[in-house]
């Protein structure tokens, strides 16, 4: 298994010597044909669980920036993906703006709002702030419950399907180009934002924010661009999830448990690894869809995992790969040096 | 060796598929979708699926064995909707059974809609739910707007015109809050006292109670899911609020929890519902002793009367429909139960009055049960007791 991924980042990596965008339009090709392969092959449900995971893909890779990278605490990202997802809804309802207008001001908006959440991170550390973000995630959950123009208890409702002149997306197959585009282009703009100098400023603030600064890091200014970056994502998640069909929106959707699930999905794939939080995206989604028959132990499989993969797979499972594909290169240069010698 | 083994594989790939695919054949497919979160939820879940076990013993349908899927989707629309988008897809089912949530019984309709598959709602009251002009949707209980007219009628006539509201946040209960403001000015041209918007499972309503006691209001309509509403009726008597004020609940006032958790307090409250365990009809009365021997249910609530009653529907309709169980009969046999439920006319089971459907799309043919039943609580506690005080049968537009 070990040597497959191996061999993948040793092809992915060849391409990129060719152009960095290389392997990511390869592996936008390669996934094209994946709704037909899960609809014909398994079943059309699949395409919309595909949907959903590449919705969290966004949500999770958004929150890897500002809790892996710059190693803020946050729990009020699920705020954020509400804050994006009402306003492109209200946008699209109350003033007929196509879902190409109201998803970017939408975007913009929230990361307005990713300023506020991040504001308190300036002076917090740890617990206190990840109780200062929760308090404004839940704050905006509540403000959307209580106020009859965001859709209060009834919810938002006949919110359009996005649509390119006669074309709507309003199948899961459509849908699927869609947020799968915006989940490879995300992807890819986070490893960008890491090997950018801003992404060494964020993990200098990770590792120690004093000698951070000491080297002249503007500590403040970059925990809250590391806010805003990952507000930006939610802000895309919450649009896309807004329209996407039946277009329904209620502020049951963005309670405690969906954050929580969120940080597991970070914690399963690894806090600061990017695939890992793709791949906790996706095998959170999967598992919870796999578990859907067990309802009633599903709270307990949820907790048992979290609880398992903090103590055995601190790193998680993009940690574990990344170690082991490590040792596997050590060893293979290992035994080069011993074969020349 | 590795030849044989592929070949052995692909064989049992081809059984699994087939016999997959033969299973699929022959049987009707029901899948459910339902608030499981709660002791209650859970309970009348399991009847659902004791009931549709004991058709399947008694020789199913037709001869036709039911499989039944349920699902939790914790009263949250995203996960209803996946519920529905798996059991429509991927488990091909003939009918939808759900929500018991209005949030999400709201987004279920458009998906149901969409995919040409039947869907009948056993507790969901928001009235839209049925104004969406879905094709496929039926509803057994009685709409949020029977139980405002109901409950405004009695207020007018019986009790006074200053009436201050307690609003959960919670879609029911904001519903049932703003039909009985909208049916209090209509009826009586009497506008709220106070109203204050809470939380779904605020905690604290002394403030408000204390401006409620001020304002010397007639009645106080509490709106909000069971936990809540109990709290809210406890400490309206903490706040000094006696007796003579007169204490309105909304839909969830008849869930048992209101009562176990109030006590006391909840002596005199008042409510629209569907179903009282005071009931003295022999079908009532058996089924109160079934629900109480089954899951230890003290008084069942309108909550499980109305998933009796629309497994009963159920049966009848898939009795009357006309229907191939076919791979390739699926559209056809879910337009079929469709058709099959609109002709229900006249059914007599636990509810206070008969729930006929019709084929229109409109909420006129779609709200099955028009008859709420005004009941109030006599005795609060774990064996607490309720009577009837009216039943009462709404025009068929009425609220519209």
């Amino acid at each position: 298994m070990i040597g497959f991924f191996t061999g993948v980042e040793a092809f992915f990596t060849g391409l990129s010597r060719i152009h960095r965008l290389l392997p990511w339009i390869l592996a936008y090709l390669l996934l094209l044909p994946l709704p037909f392969l899960l609809k014909f092959g398994i079943s059309e449900y699949y395409v919309d669980l595909a949907n959903r995971a590449c919705l969290f893909i966004l949500l999770s890779v958004g929150l890897n920036i500002v809790k892996g990278f710059c190693g803020q605490v946050t729990v009020g990202h699920i705020g954020l993906y509400a804050i994006g997802a009402v306003t492109s809804a209200l946008l699209a309802i109350n003033y007929q703006l196509p879902f190409w207008v109201s998803a970017p001001i939408a975007i913009l908006i929230t990361g307005l709002a990713g300023i506020i959440v991040g504001l308190p991170s300036v002076r917090l550390e740890g617990a206190y702030l990840a109780l200062a973000t929760l308090g404004l995630g839940e704050s905006v959950r509540i403000m959307i419950a209580v106020t009859p123009a965001f859709g209060s208890s009834t919810g938002i409702m006949m919110i359009p399907e996005p649509k390119i002149g006669e074309f709507i997306f309003n199948s899961f197959e459509s849908y699927y180009y869609l947020v799968m585009t915006c989940a490879i282009i995300g992807i890819y703009l986070s490893f960008a934002i890491l090997r950018s100098s801003t992404g060494r400023a964020f993990q200098a603030i990770r590792e120690d924010a004093i000698a951070a600064s000491v080297a002249g890091i503007n500590v403040p200014f970059y925990k809250l661009l590391a806010f805003v970056i990952s507000a930006l994502y939610a802000g895309l998640a919450g649009a896309l999830f807004a329209h996407m069909p039946p277009g329904y929106l209620h502020h049951n959707n963005f309670t405690i448990i969906e954050m929580v699930t969120l940080l597991l999905m970070v914690v399963l794939g690894g806090i600061g690894n990017i695939w890992g939080g793709v791949i906790g995206a996706i095998v959170v989604t999967v598992i919870y869809d796999q578990t859907k028959d067990y309802y009633f132990y599903q709270p307990l499989i949820f907790g048992i995992i979290m609880v398992v993969m903090v103590v055995f797979m601190p790193h998680g499972i993009g940690g574990v790969v990344k170690q082991a594909m490590i040792k596997r290169k050590f060893i293979e240069n290992q035994e080069e040096s011993r074969g020349s010698a | 060796m590795k030849k044989g083994n592929k070949i052995i594989s692909i064989f049992v790939l081809a059984g699994m598929i087939l016999s997959a695919a033969s299973a699929l054949a022959g049987e009707i497919r029901i899948g459910i979708t339902m608030r499981m979160v709660s002791e209650n939820g859970q309970k009348y879940g399991q009847m659902v699926m004791d009931e549709i076990d004991l058709i399947n013993q008694a020789g199913g349908i037709n001869g036709n064995q039911i499989k039944a899927t349920l699902m939790n989707d914790e009263c949250k629309s995203d996960k209803g909707v996946a519920n529905a988008n798996k059991l429509i897809f991927q488990n091909k089912i003939h009918l939808l059974i759900g929500s018991t949530c209005s949030s999400v019984s709201l987004p279920i309709v458009d998906v149901t809609a969409k995919a040409e598959v039947p869907q009948i709602i056993p507790h969901s009251t928001n009235g839209k739910i049925t104004q969406k002009g879905s094709a496929w949707v039926f509803r057994v209980p009685v709409s949020g707007r029977y139980y405002a007219g109901v409950n405004a009628k009695y207020v007018g006539e019986n009790i006074g015109m200053k009436i201050a509201y307690i609003c959960a946040a919670d879609a029911a209960s904001q519903n049932d809050c703003d039909a009985m403001q909208k049916q209090m000015r209509m009826q009586h041209g009497a506008e709220p006292v106070y109203v204050a918007q809470v939380q779904e499972k605020e905690v604290d309503f002394r403030t408000h109670m204390q401006k409620i006691k001020s304002a010397g209001v007639d009645g106080i309509m509490v709106a909000a899911l069971a936990e809540t509403m109990a709290r809210a009726l406890v400490q309206s008597y903490e706040a000094g609020i006696g007796p003579d004020v007169r204490r309105i609940g909304s839909s969830s006032a008849s869930n048992a929890p209101v009562p176990k958790i109030a006590g006391d307090a909840v002596k005199g409250v008042f409510y629209a519902a569907a179903y009282s365990d005071a009931d003295t009809r022999p079908v009532a009365r058996l089924f109160n002793e079934m629900v109480r021997k089954r899951y230890g249910i003290h008084a069942p609530d309108h909550d499980f009367s109305q998933a009796y009653d629309l497994i009963r529907i159920v049966e009848i309709a898939l009795n009357n429909a006309k229907v191939s169980l076919t791979s390739s009969s699926l559209k056809a046999d879910r337009a079929a139960i469709r058709d099959a439920i609109a002709g229900i006319r006249n059914y007599q089971g636990l509810a206070s009055g008969p729930i006929s459907f019709c084929s229109d799309p409109s909420p006129v043919c779609r709200d099955g049960n028009k008859t709420p039943v005004l009941i109030a609580y006599t005795k609060g506690g774990e064996q607490y007791e309720t009577e009837i005080l009216a039943r009462v049968t709404m025009p068929i537009d009425f609220g519209l």
